[in-house]
């Protein structure tokens, strides 16, 4: 059974996640110096998060489809993306195994992996604070 | 067990004479019209006439001017000649740059549109046009991976493309066609193979009992030949079992992926323009003595496997396996210091630079251990 009930469960929380990467100082001021604009595609369900760092000042969090051209886009199952901020998936292996496509300069992209890795801890409170609000 | 997935989309095919057929491979893929890649250098051996000779009676087209290091202009300018030729196959005869560019024509000839479309990984989902690549080199392994790599000179960039669409029909290894190799290419190249084979054998997701076989056997191969290779060019044996050991090694890293080693020789191939072999024979010791505190017992198995050693501490195994390379690499001749391979001497700005790359180069997200920037610049200075 997939986590994400539905396309708006899964964007408040990677939202809600966002905002807070956006909160810490050391995660943002580095996703912000990448100047990129990164979009996540998921599936299962539908869903499209897009982080945008491009003007250096001020990390924009957007859902579902947006005019802005991506620099990169990373597409997964939702469970994948779950398992990710969970700190689960190994993602070289994901990669080979073809559970993540990349399109784009993707070792920019690869280079944030040690960036966000402290959002794995802020991840599962982000989960629990979402069933609270949902039960 | 832990999971894994290994993919052999290619079809090896080995034997002295055999790239004559190479015709004959594209009509069993139903190619009707070939595209055929080569280099200028090739052209003047004599090697690839040899190879046309075969294809008499069906139409083809020649492009023999692909770089060095070959770039979108290049894959641009193919791509546009064979579709104005109505090419339905491809055939590259030649080493990495060679069979990277025809990789990366196909994906615009079977897919139109821009390749900056298809940049990325796992962003092809459809066959390719038929590709046979004949290999004249034995290092790259590009002739069975699911990867290519162009520049992008006017943005000053390397473009990856990953797929297992990617990897060629068919590989038609052919020793013959080394034997003229002069002896620094040999031994460059074969180090290359070598690095390979040991950055696999370590990667990070390198825990499929498939390519570790692949990477004992191919370090055994090498060890057993690159001397004779490099040293007596016309060995048609130790030309054969380094041909074989190189696609053996490029099958494993396509499917575990390499390392630090790597991503440090591709950012100074970039910024010097230093010999991808040679920048690998380099920093392989160097690469090796960094990740010894994380894989020393894989290091140790290694250099037990192959002969190395017969020492029971792996410590001491995996020490006994860093100072046979570095003895390889001098009896082949190869330079041991990047001054020595022609980089200038490097600032402190050269050091940054080089640093940024190789901590964005995708290679070192499969490395055994974490890299930080200061580990980065300590290697390169190591390595200087």
């Amino acid at each position: 059974m997939q986590f994400f009930a539905n396309t708006d469960e899964l964007h408040q929380v990677m939202k809600e996640l966002w905002a807070r990467i956006g909160r810490d100082p050391d995660m943002s001021e580095k996703l912000l110096q990448s100047k990129l604009i990164v979009q996540f595609q998921y599936r299962e369900p539908e869903g499209r998060v897009t982080v945008d760092c491009s003007d250096g000042k001020e990390m924009r969090v957007t859902v579902g489809k947006q005019p802005i051209k991506p620099i990169v886009e990373m597409s997964m199952k939702a469970d994948v993306a779950h398992d990710f901020w969970l700190g689960k998936v190994n993602v070289p292996f994901a990669i080979v195994s073809g559970k993540i496509m990349a399109r784009g300069p993707v070792a920019k992209a690869l280079q944030l992996l040690p960036v966000i890795k402290p959002a794995f801890e802020i991840y599962p409170n982000v989960i629990s604070q979402h069933k609270k609000v949902m039960a | 067990m832990n999971p894994f997935v290994f993919h052999v989309p290619t079809k090896i095919a080995f034997g002295e004479g055999l790239a004559s057929g190479t015709a004959d491979i594209v009509k069993e893929l139903a190619g009707s019209r070939a595209l055929i890649l080569t280099d200028k250098p090739l052209m003047q051996t004599g090697i690839v006439s040899q190879i046309l000779e075969g294809f008499a009676d069906m139409k083809y087209v020649v492009f023999d001017d692909v770089p060095p290091d070959s770039d979108v202009d290049c894959v641009n300018k193919v791509a546009d000649i064979a579709r104005a030729e109505e090419c339905d196959c491809l055939v590259a005869i030649g080493g990495g740059s060679v069979m990277d560019t025809a990789k990366v024509v196909n994906i615009c000839l079977t897919l139109g549109g821009e390749i900056l479309e298809y940049q990325g990984l796992n962003n092809i989902a459809e066959q390719l046009l038929p590709l046979v690549a004949v290999p004249t080199t034995a290092g790259t392994g590009s002739e069975v991976s699911m990867v290519a790599m162009v520049k992008d000179r006017a943005e000053g960039k390397k473009l990856l493309f990953g797929s297992r669409y990617l990897a060629p029909s068919v590989a038609v290894l052919d020793p013959l066609l080394t034997l003229s190799l002069p002896p620094k290419l040999t031994a460059a190249t074969g180090l290359d193979a070598l690095t390979h084979a040991v950055e696999s054998y370590t990667a990070v997701i390198s825990n499929s009992v498939f390519t570790d076989s692949l990477c004992i056997d191919s370090t055994r191969m090498i060890f057993e030949n690159l001397r004779a290779a490099t040293k007596n060019g016309g060995d048609i044996e130790a030309r054969s079992q380094m041909l074989v050991a190189s696609t053996m090694a490029g099958v494993a890293f396509t499917n575990s992926g390499v390392g630090v080693v790597h991503a440090l020789a591709h950012s100074v191939g970039a910024k010097f323009g230093t010999h991808h072999g040679i920048a690998n024979c380099i920093f392989l010791p160097h690469g090796m003595q960094f990740n010894m505190d994380a894989v020393n017992e894989r290091y140790a198995k290694l250099s037990r496997l192959v002969g190395i050693s017969s020492s029971r501490k792996d410590s001491v195994a995996a020490a006994e396996l860093v100072d046979a390379i570095e003895k390889l690499c001098i009896d082949c001749g190869l330079p041991r210091r990047l001054r020595d391979a022609g980089v200038p001497e490097l600032k402190s700005d050269d050091i940054e630079e080089l640093a940024f790359l190789t901590g964005s180069d995708p290679a070192i997200m499969f490395n055994p251990k974490d890299c930080s920037p200061e580990d980065i610049k300590g290697l390169y200075e190591r390595a200087y």
